[in-house]
């Protein structure tokens, strides 16, 4: 065995243990009413609370070395006299001092994050709209219909007028039945593709680690 | 930062990120661009204080405090564990060097694994045993109302044809995927049936969001401007 396989045993080795661990650990009802089930379960939990607290320091580190790259881009870029990027490192210095200076305080998050973050969710409006008028151009088939009928009732069912009581009510009834067992599948697959593609990592069969 | 300081600089930038409506002329896009780099350099900013503070920070001081401990271990080990992960950070530092590669690659392997692991973990316990509880319960005096028991069956039947459809979509898009028989097809037709439903749903939610959040943005505009 190389140096290569090393990572696929520690991942192997590491994933079992944290899969284990976290189904397994504290709880005790898995292991009956016997005297030392509580201290079991507790102990079985350990290797995963150790490896989940490894976890969120080492990805609170990533977090700033990603920062830190960003910063770097944008300062090689400003050399070659980018207007953007001084602007992004303008901004990005001034938002420390103001933190640095004022702790605690959130003026600067209401005066600009959230005006900017709400003005670009409100554009997303205008693309949500033409996309939907978009779709009968694109796919005039049954299943563009289907969509754009069952756009078009959530979207009336939503209207307080009382001459749209019948369609609030198909839209009630839309929402309760065919749409749950809908996001239901739709959440049963995305629950089946994330075991799939975890049992994969965890047997090294999916090693996207290797660089 | 006053109550109308905060105004005057939120009506500049909504107005700032408004003006990508109008198109991507010379002056009106830079204003937009403008707008979005300011967010990326601030976003960056309140993460990097964030996670300083609120994740790097605490531990620092609590690996100081001799009375606590994160895990039952106690406190020697915490130390331990915030080493290892300093360590596993500096071996992420080292990726681009290939000499390291075969190290790199193992303290990969554990930050991928272990969140592959708690995803994996809370698919499971998270999502997949409670939806399929939900799905397979009957619910307590259904004989007495028919129509509750057919919406239970519509569920049911809508859920397990959804299912059918994504494993139909990909084993179509194998190798292997060349028999269509009458049964699966229809499995299949019902099955997109009710996927296009719940799409179309999420997508008319999506628009009702963000037209809450566009009127609440225009009544800004006009109640600070003018």
């Amino acid at each position: 065995m190389g140096r290569a396989g090393l990572a696929g045993i520690v991942a192997f080795a590491v994933g079992l243990t944290t899969v284990l661990s976290l189904l397994l650990g504290n709880n005790p009802a898995l292991f009956g009413d016997q005297p030392g089930s509580e201290e079991l379960a507790r102990r079985l939990a350990l290797p995963g609370d150790v490896l989940l607290r490894l976890l969120v320091i080492v990805i609170a580190l990533s977090i700033v070395i990603g920062i830190v790259n960003l910063l770097y881009i944008h300062i090689g870029r400003l050399t070659r006299g980018k207007f953007y990027s001084a602007v992004l490192l303008a901004s990005f210095a001034f938002t420390i001092f103001w933190l640095t200076v004022n702790r605690g305080d959130t003026s600067l998050l209401e005066a600009v994050q959230v005006p900017i973050e709400s003005a670009l969710a409100a554009l997303l409006f205008l693309s949500l709209a033409l996309g939907g008028a978009r779709v009968m151009q694109k796919r005039a088939d049954i299943w563009g219909l289907l969509f754009v009928a069952v756009v078009l009732s959530v979207l009336l069912g939503s209207l307080p007028l009382a001459e749209l009581a019948p369609v609030r009510a198909f839209s009630a009834w839309l929402l309760a039945v065919p749409v749950s067992a809908g996001a239901r599948a739709i959440l049963l697959g995305i629950a089946l593709g994330t075991i799939v593609v975890g049992v994969r990592a965890v047997l090294g069969l999916d090693r996207s680690y290797r660089g | 930062m006053t109550e109308q300081t905060i105004g005057l600089i939120s009506f500049v930038l909504t107005l700032m990120v408004f003006s990508y409506v109008l198109g991507d002329l010379p002056l009106i896009g830079a204003l937009y661009r403008t707008a979005i780099y300011i967010f990326v350099g601030m976003t960056a900013a309140f993460t990097l204080v964030v996670s300083y503070e609120g994740l790097i920070l605490p531990y620092l001081q609590d690996i100081q405090n001799t009375e606590t401990s994160w895990t039952t271990l106690g406190y020697q080990a915490d130390i331990y564990i915030f080493f290892t992960a300093l360590l596993f950070g500096l071996l992420l530092l080292l990726k681009p060097i290939r000499a390291f590669t075969w190290l790199t690659n193992s303290a990969f392997a554990v930050v991928i694994v272990v969140g592959a692991a708690v995803a994996l973990a809370g698919a499971l316990a998270g999502t997949l045993f409670p939806l399929l509880r939900a799905t397979v319960t009957i619910p307590e005096n259904l004989t007495a109302d028919f129509s509750a028991l057919v919406d239970t069956l519509t569920v049911f039947i809508g859920t397990m044809t959804g299912l059918f459809y994504f494993q139909y979509q990909a084993r179509a898009n194998s190798e292997f995927g060349e028999e269509h028989s009458r049964l699966t097809r229809a499995f299949r037709h019902t099955g997109k049936v009710f996927i296009v439903t719940a799409l179309g749903a999420i997508y008319a939610s999506a628009i009702l969001t963000s037209l809450t959040i566009l009127s609440e943005r225009i009544s800004f505009l006009f109640q600070f401007g003018f």
